[in-house]
């Protein structure tokens, strides 16, 4: 435990210092981390066996609520419009959980993907509110009433995310180490053992998927005000294919999985994007092939077999 | 009212028969497999690249402009043969028995590696064959001037439903893949080839996939990201209708394609919601489909 | 507290780095970096490569003559059809580096609203090469962003002048755009200019197909059954010339009058009947009496040298959008006593600047936004040219077809009257 924090107080020092080193790391890494919240709600879904095909709706749900919060009601505040995102989020999260998660296996994909379109389509056609193909602009927000300029707001911003890597970090682990966290696991492993011991599976799995959906909120709030701007794109299927993919190629065994393949992934694309960026999907995609077939615990599993030691989180497998 | 309703149902029908070819290829992976293939709308892009390319090589070469009718069907028939037993042995087959995130998954990396090998094969302009269209002609029907290109796919994909329906009740290799899909382990026990079976199957959906890009090209461009979009209103329909059911694809092509269709006549600004609006709505009242259900699955 | 106080001096390390980044871009850079914007691929490049291949011209004939204030210039293509969301993460990406001395961005109206208020941001000087909503500048100012182009306001209204001229007995029009800012802008334009120059006008379909569709049978059949005179569209690109090849088999054009306000960029590619009504989106047609005496005819031959065609308007658009980038550079050089300028001062001699651009002149109003005039004709044939060239020519001054400065754009249009129409110059008087 003491050597699990101290880690992970070294790699959050690490992303703290990178954009002194390399400014324009500060965003690719902004939004690293914003993909990384999203990721992480995905993992946790997986961990109950639950494939999401769709969960980059709740991204640019949180994305959108942000900038028609700024726009549309006027709300400018820095933290409450990153609160009120994650709660719109996880509020449509459990809306639409009510109905997903009865489902299991390639169903549950299915739907998820089926209502992740129904999104989409609607925020790129409905021009008059969305701002159609187009998107939505998001000014840059007030701090406590201050008005910052936009390059030390985006400090700001980096910073606010690392400090929520941390704590939504710690606050996902006692989830996992909860009752309710260790019958989500048990849920993949057997179903009907877990309603024998009278814990309803269902309600395990809307606390998850409400719980995932914020999580993707904070995420999708994160990058609409570092990037600026809100797009439909956000919620397109193959966003949502990306998420799971970050998330397996980091590893859905811990906390730091998800933000590992996020971070790595777009450092990698920030590099590739100059030398193959023709080929990049298809270096991703390859990626991924060599992760499920040799390395099942993704950069995680390997970065745990580096330091010599397993998470404690349970074993949690695709 | 007539007037207006007869090019409605042409319309309808010929944007159902686009629609049928590749969604029917995967409700039909589906059923054998039970794999839902994020990469079948690839299968079509690349189906459309070949075939455009091939048309566009027999007209290059001065040869006679009929020969691209046959080159339409047979560039599906060798997108199938090679890449369908190529991809099913080395990727697919090892998805087998694994849970459904690792076949997503696996499906999800061959559509991002097929996606940029388009892109690498084909360039990134949007090539155009459109010989085919240009020799049928065009038909008056309810004072609007339709192709006849487009009334001959409409023909196209009824013909479709049909061959498979008897391939599958009457063909020896339909009623073994019906075997399959009702019972796998029961099919294996009487000494059924599962393995073969799968791979005819997955060959199959590829070139239906393939088929419905090749005789899509007379009409529309073929261009980047085609892949992606064709996946989704692939899907919607296979969702629609039920996972495996082939007829059930068939009628949702029909209802999918109404929707799309009314829209652009009543409510343009619509139309690309319509078909999600009505998966959405089927769904939430039939969550397995029209036709299909959790646990049992038919061809 | 410790915290924040650790966050103050970061953020002050990262402000210094900033200021000594500027400070050190004054000195003579050994190449003149620029980032430009257009699409490389998809449908949509139809019309970004001809933008691509006009800008590499203007770079090769600017080099030769030396570069810009003795600095040879050295572009970095993005490609827009990667989404607005990695367009705008690329812009980042190559403002904050610090030999990056100036943006050409972007084609798209879409990415230009999102690229703009970032331009600001960074204090990256940007030129917009081709959009043209005139959203862009109406609801706040952008001091870093300026568009040599002219906007949505006098290209649409341009378009319904001429068509209503040349057939003054319209009575129903149908509309095709893309859906997205630019083709809702323009639906809207043309609208507003029918209801206040022709009253009575039936707009009979308004049709908004997603950009990069690859089919648009249905919608054809929609056009067809509608029956409208005159059929507006400013659909571009590999759209366009889909459109244009689905519809042309199925009579639309002999049913219709066709307006395609982006037709010249696709003329060269897809068989449009003689009679369809197509512009420039500005004044950017290079065989104009103008242009020939400004020396696009030159960038003609040295562009139909490297690719064997002729130039389409987005390459002369983005030829255009290098003169007022050289324009700006040579002008702060000058100001600045000789010595290299910094991207504030560059900014500044771009305010208020007016210049003859390859294809007429050009100059910047208080809010950043160009006037230019605009060029209409019909697609016809001149013996003596090989493909289509625009005939029965009509060039509108650009300063007219302009609400005056602040003043709301649908509110201007929503005053003028029929007599409007009656005082503006007629098809063929442009020779």
């Amino acid at each position: 435990m003491k050597r699990s924090a101290l880690v992970t107080a070294a790699a959050l020092l690490i992303l703290a210092l990178a954009p002194l080193a390399l400014p324009f790391l500060q965003f690719v890494l902004t939004i690293a981390i914003a993909k990384g919240f999203a990721a992480l709600g995905v993992a946790l879904l997986l961990r109950a066996g639950l494939i999401s095909l769709g969960h980059a709706m709740f991204y640019a749900i949180g994305a959108y609520a942000a900038a028609f919060m700024a726009t549309t009601l006027g709300i400018t505040d820095f933290a409450l419009l990153i609160i009120g995102s994650t709660a719109i989020s996880a509020f449509f999260g459990v809306l639409f959980g009510l109905f997903l998660v009865r489902y299991r296996a390639i169903f549950f994909a299915m739907l998820n993907l089926a209502v992740s379109m129904v999104i989409y389509a609607l925020a790129s056609k409905l021009y008059g509110i969305t701002g159609g193909t187009d998107g939505l602009r998001v000014a840059v927000p007030t701090v406590f009433g201050m008005t910052l300029e936009k390059s030390s707001f985006d400090g700001l911003l980096y910073y606010t995310a690392i400090v929520l890597v941390a704590l939504l970090g710690y606050l996902v682990h006692r989830y996992l180490k909860s009752p309710l966290g260790h019958a989500l696991s048990a849920v993949h492993s057997n179903e009907v053992r877990l309603e024998y011991l009278g814990v309803s599976a269902w309600s395990t799995l809307l606390t998850a998927y409400g719980i995932s959906a914020a999580l993707a909120g904070v995420g999708g709030a994160i990058a609409a005000l570092s990037i600026g701007h809100v797009l439909p794109e956000f919620a397109f299927w193959t966003e949502s294919g990306h998420l799971v993919l970050t998330a397996v190629l980091g590893g859905i065994a811990g906390i730091a999985g998800p933000f590992l393949g996020s971070v790595f992934l777009e450092i990698v694309h920030t590099v590739a994007v100059g030398y193959a960026a023709e080929a990049w999907n298809m270096i991703v995609g390859i990626a991924l092939l060599v992760v499920i077939f040799f390395l099942p615990r993704g950069l995680f599993g390997l970065f745990e077999r580096l330091v010599g030691r397993k998470s404690t989180d349970g074993e949690p497998t695709l | 009212m007539l007037q207006t309703l007869i090019p409605l149902a042409v319309d309808a029908l010929a944007n159902a028969a686009l629609i049928f070819f590749v969604a029917v290829g995967l409700t039909l992976v589906f059923s054998v497999l039970r794999i839902l293939n994020v990469a079948h709308g690839s299968f079509y892009s690349i189906g459309a690249y070949v075939a455009a390319s091939v048309g566009l090589w027999i007209v290059g070469a001065g040869l006679p402009d009929w020969l691209t009718f046959p080159a339409l069907f047979l560039s599906a028939a060798v997108v199938a043969a090679i890449l369908g037993p190529l991809l099913e042995k080395t990727l697919v087959s090892w998805t087998y028995g694994k849970s459904e995130a690792v076949q997503v998954l696996v499906t999800f990396a061959l559509f991002l590696i097929l996606e940029d090998l388009q892109r690498i094969v084909f360039g990134v302009q949007s090539v155009y064959q459109d010989t085919p269209m240009a020799m049928l002609g065009i038909s008056e029907i309810g004072g609007i001037v339709y192709l006849n290109y487009q009334l001959l796919l409409i023909g196209f994909a009824a013909a479709l439903l049909i061959a498979l329906r008897i391939f599958i009740t009457r063909s020896r290799t339909g009623r073994l893949l019906a075997a399959v899909v009702a019972d796998r382990e029961v099919s294996e026990a009487l000494g059924i080839d599962t393995k073969r079976m799968f791979m005819i199957a997955f060959t199959l959906g590829v070139f239906l996939a393939a088929l419905g890009g090749a005789l899509a090209t007379p009409t529309t461009g073929v261009s980047p990201g085609l892949g992606a979009d064709t996946m989704v209103l692939a899907f919607a329909v296979a969702a629609i209708g039920g996972l495996g059911q082939v007829e059930g694809a068939a009628i949702a092509s029909v209802i999918v394609a109404a929707a799309k269709v009314l829209a652009i006549y009543f409510a343009p600004s619509l139309d690309a919601v319509a078909p999600y609006l009505v998966m959405l709505a089927v769904l939430l009242v039939k969550p397995y489909g029209l036709f299909g259900s959790g646990s049992t699955r038919k061809i | 507290m410790k915290f924040s106080s650790t966050l103050r001096s970061l953020t002050a390390a990262s402000a210094l780095a900033a200021a000594a980044g500027s400070a050190f871009a004054q000195d003579k850079p050994d190449s003149f970096d620029i980032g430009v914007f257009t699409f490389l691929s998809g449908p949509a490049a139809a019309y970004g490569m001809p933008g691509r291949q006009g800008a590499e011209v203007m770079i090769e004939q600017i080099n030769a003559a030396g570069g810009i204030g003795g600095v040879p210039v050295s572009a970095t293509f993005v490609d827009e059809a990667q989404g607005a969301e990695g367009v705008i993460s690329e812009y980042r990406r190559l403002g904050e580096e610090p030999t990056t001395d100036f943006m050409i961005a972007a084609l798209s109206s879409g990415n230009c609203l999102a690229l703009a208020p970032i331009a600001d941001q960074m204090k990256m000087p940007t030129v917009g090469w081709n959009c043209d909503t005139h959203q862009l500048f109406a609801k706040e100012d952008h001091p870093f962003f300026y568009r040599p182009n002219g906007n949505t306001i006098a290209e649409f209204m341009s378009y319904v002048l001429y068509f209503l001229d040349k057939n003054p007995d319209v009575k129903r029009v149908a509309i095709i755009n893309p859906d997205y800012s630019f083709g809702h802008d323009a639906a809207e334009i043309v609208k507003a200019t029918l209801k206040s120059l022709k009253p009575g006008t039936e707009v009979v379909a308004e049709l908004f197909p997603k950009m990069g569709s690859s089919t648009y049978q249905t919608e054809i059949s929609r056009l067809s059954a509608a029956r409208p005179d005159v059929i507006f569209s400013n659909l571009w690109g590999g759209d366009l010339e889909n459109f244009v090849r689905q519809a042309a088999p199925r009579g639309l054009f002999r049913q219709s009058q066709a307006v395609f306000a982006l037709g010249e960029s696709s003329m060269n590619n897809v068989a449009m009947p003689e009679g369809v009504i197509v512009g420039v989106l500005g004044d950017g047609w290079w065989r104009s009496p103008d242009a020939a005496k400004l020396g696009a005819t030159e960038f003609a031959t040295a562009y139909q040298e490297k690719y064997g065609k002729d130039p389409v308007f987005p390459a002369m658009k983005m030829a255009n959008a290098f003169v007022v980038m050289k324009a700006a550079y040579e002008q702060a050089i000058e100001a600045n006593g000789g010595a290299w300028p910094s991207k504030e001062q560059v900014t500044a001699a771009m305010e208020g600047m007016s210049i003859n651009t390859l294809t007429g002149s050009m100059t910047f109003r208080a809010d950043n936004d160009g006037i230019v005039d605009q060029v209409v004709g019909t697609i016809g044939s001149v013996e003596g040219i090989e493909g289509p060239v625009l005939t029965d020519m009509v060039r509108y001054d650009g300063s007219k077809v302009l609400p005056p400065e602040g003043e709301d754009p649908m509110v201007w249009i929503g005053s003028l009257t029929p007599e409007f129409l009656a005082a503006m110059p007629k098809p063929g008087s442009y020779k």
